[in-house]
Parts: structure tokens; sequence; C-alpha cells
């Protein structure tokens, strides 16, 4: 089956085709951020490229976050349009899992780190397991310094990927000895792979069961106490 | 900073100077009652950016956005219709100020922490330092009245600024 991976949660936008045979063809842009204007054309430079007419594709997989809210909503968006055109399942998968898996060969805890902004980032851990990794602890969301007594709490040998490690490398190394290094965007061809491994076992979902992993600090009701006190 | 706009032309003045020193990713929350002047403010900063469609409210869209050019956008937010910060969080503003914006936030004071790094504007009405030429107390709305503007920065984005902030709007100082 042929499955069409979009990939927008962070400052990249990219795209990926792929099935049985691995990725076969891939499109990944990491500067500008202009997620809207690239994705519609990515996608069908790709098919175009690989000689694939969209109602070739079996299944649509998107990066559903934790991320950048305005790439996601861009890509959500697309990737659920073309399902529900194309009448095919999808299949969503978390950055942090995109960003762990290029990196299930190592046999330190692997911790993709991303950037959530004002000094925030989104993180999990993953260890090795037979045939990929596997999330070891939920995905939390919080200053570096959170992410730092995290590792210390752990003191495992870790490898920290990420746009959010990258960004943050220095502030990371004083607090803990580790590696920064790997992947800094999830990839298109990341997604595409997980993406089959569970279409493999059918473990897909409509589009209108796809939601977005915003992963922020609690909703709080705003205290509009002010503004009702005023005439 | 406290300054003193004796009229809607001041007002104008005020934020046309500020839109002169703002740049990409600066948010700018717009704070005051109803009335006070924070759409007002909205549309002598974006005039002075080269916006020429009018700026109106932006109570029921949530968001407006206005082309100023190739490399940049001014976003007017208006969150007053919103319930909880979840909502606010969802307008995903630090991002549209990050990625080539500068956003105008009217109410955004009561989830300023939520921005990081910004600007705030609060206005209101000058009661003291009216009536010299201003409104006639029969109707608040309409009439050049004087206001007060508070300017208060958070984070550091805007120290090295300002110098010139207190440069440009001498004039108006309290
Ligand atoms: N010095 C002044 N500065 C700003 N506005 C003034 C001034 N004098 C008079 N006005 C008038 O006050 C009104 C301000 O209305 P405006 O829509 O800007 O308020 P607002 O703070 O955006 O209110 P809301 O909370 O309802 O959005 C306008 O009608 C404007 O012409
Ligand atoms: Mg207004």
């Amino acid at each position: 089956m042929l499955i069409l991976g979009i990939e927008s949660a962070t400052q990249q936008v990219g795209v990926s085709i792929g099935g049985h045979e691995g990725v076969i063809a891939t499109f990944e842009v990491a500067r500008g951020r202009r997620h809207a204007e690239i994705l519609a054309p990515a996608i069908q430079f790709v098919c175009r490229q690989a000689d694939i007419e969209l109602t070739d594709l079996g299944c649509i997989a998107v990066d559903v976050g934790p991320g950048l809210f305005t790439g996601m909503r861009v890509g959500l968006a697309a990737a659920k349009a073309l399902a529900q055109a194309l009448k095919i399942p999808m299949i969503g998968i978390s950055s942090l899992d995109l960003l762990a898996f290029p990196c299930r060969h190592t046999d330190r805890v692997v911790v993709p780190v991303i950037d959530a902004r004002k000094g925030e980032v989104f993180w999990a851990m993953y260890r090795q397991v037979p045939g990929g990794v596997q999330q070891v602890g939920a995905p939390t969301v919080g200053p570096i310094d959170d992410l730092v007594a995290d590792l210390l709490a752990r003191s495992q040998d870790a490898l920290c990927v990420g746009d959010g490690a990258d960004r943050y490398r220095d502030e990371i190394l004083d607090g803990f000895h580790c590696e920064i290094s790997g992947p800094v965007h999830p990839s298109p061809a990341a997604l595409v792979q997980l993406a089959h491994s569970r279409a493999l076992r059918e473990e897909w979902v409509r589009p209108g069961e796809i939601e977005p992993i915003y992963l922020r600090a609690p909703d709080a009701q705003i205290n509009w106490a002010t503004r009702e006190s005023r005439p | 900073m406290l300054l003193r706009a004796a009229s809607l032309v001041d007002t104008c003045a005020i934020a046309s100077s500020l839109a002169g020193l703002a740049r990409v990713g600066d948010i700018i929350v717009l704070a005051g009652e109803m009335g006070a002047g924070k759409t007002a403010f909205a549309q002598g900063f974006g005039k002075a950016l080269g916006v020429t469609e009018p700026i109106t409210s932006p109570t029921f869209t949530l968001v407006h956005s206005y082309p100023c050019g190739p490399k940049l956008t001014l976003h007017h937010a208006d969150i007053y219709r919103l319930d909880s910060t979840g909502d606010v969080d969802q307008l995903a503003l630090p991002e549209l100020a990050e990625f080539g914006g500068i956003v105008l936030v009217e109410w955004g004071d009561v989830v300023a922490t939520g921005f990081g790094d910004h600007l705030e504007v609060r206005l209101s009405r000058d009661e003291v330092g009216d009536g010299a030429g201003g409104a006639d107390g029969d109707d608040d709305f309409g009439l050049d009245e004087a206001r007060l503007i508070e300017l208060q920065a958070t984070g550091r984005s805007w120290s090295g600024r300002w110098d010139r902030v207190a440069y440009g709007l001498e004039g108006y100082r309290c």
C-alpha cells in the first residue's frame, strides 16, 4: 500500500511517499516556514516525480504534534482534506516518535526535544526495543530546567535530538552531560516508515478521528472579573 | 513610561512612533476598558506601517492580518470574546509574531504571561486633564478626548529600544 506522509509540526515542512519497498520520494524545506504555500505544490511534486497518482494512495499519514500550532494546523487540514476526498484512512503519529525513530539503533535513552517557544520544550524519553523504540513515561512540556531535572533523575546515557535540543544545547549540557546530535526536525520519511508498520496492522483511523496533540499548559478560565466590573 | 494624548491625533502619533520602532517578532498588548482607544491605537499603528485597508475591530473574527510588504504582516487580534487560556493558545499569536509578524492584541493583558516578551500599551481616560478641549460630557464616543497612555515592557526585547522610545515620545511625557 502506498502511504503519503505530511509533516509540518516544526519549522520544517515535508512530504514523503512510501510503501512496501520503503520510502520512494521525499521533499523537505527547513527554512522560511511557509508551510501553507509549500505543502500543496510539494505533494504534487513528490507524486509526479515518483510517478504516482493521488488515487494510487492507500493511506495518509500526518504528524500530529506536539509542535507549532500554525504548522500543525496546515498539515492536518491538508491531510484530512486529501483523505476525505480520496476516501482513504489516516494514521497520526507524534512528532516526538518521529524524532526518536531514526535513533533506534543506539542503546542510549533517546530524548526528542522540541522547541515549544518562550523558553519551554516538549520532550519524551525512548528506549530501544526490537525493531524500533518505545516511549518510557508520558511526553511533557516545561522549561529547560525541568528537562534537565528529568535527565538527572534518570541519570542514564542519553542522546538528545530535535530543534529544542539544538536551540538549548548549552543549557542542557550545563546541567547534564549527554550527546546532542541526530535529527533536528521530524522527517516525513520516518513518518511514512512508522505509518507503514501500523498500516500492516490496520491501525488506522477515519479523518474525523485525527486530533492534534497540543500538550500545553492546562487550560484555564480567563479571569474577566476586571472586564465585568467595568462600566 | 506615562504619556498623555490630548486627542485622537496624538494617540495615533504615539502609535505611529512606536510602529517605527517595532520589528518582526513583537507582541504589543493593548489594554484598557471599552472605548479606551485600543482599536484607534491599532489604526494609527497600522497606518504607519503602510496598511491602506481600514483597520476595523476584529472582535468577531479574532485576528485580522494585514500584509505590509514581503517580509512583514501586521496581525490585529481581539481576545475579548474568548473564555479560556486554551482558546487564546489556539490563536498561536506568538507564532504569528515569530514568523514575520508584529502582533497587536486588544485585551491581551488578561493572558499576558502567555506571551513572553512584550510591550503593554495601557490606555485610559484622562479624568483630570480632560475638559480643556475635550468631551462635552453628553457622549463619550467619537469625541476627541485626552487619554493617558502607559507603556510597560516585559522581557528584554524592548530594553535596547527604550531610549529611542523615550526620545520619540518626549513631547507626550507626563
Ligand atoms: N485621545 C483619544 N485616543 C483614542 N481614541 C479616542 C481619543 N479621543 C477620542 N477617542 C475616541 O474613542 C473611541 C475609542 O474607541 P476604540 O474602538 O478605539 O476603543 P477600544 O479600546 O478598541 O474598545 P473595545 O474594547 O470596545 O474594543 C473612538 O471613537 C475614538 O475616536
Ligand atoms: Mg477595540
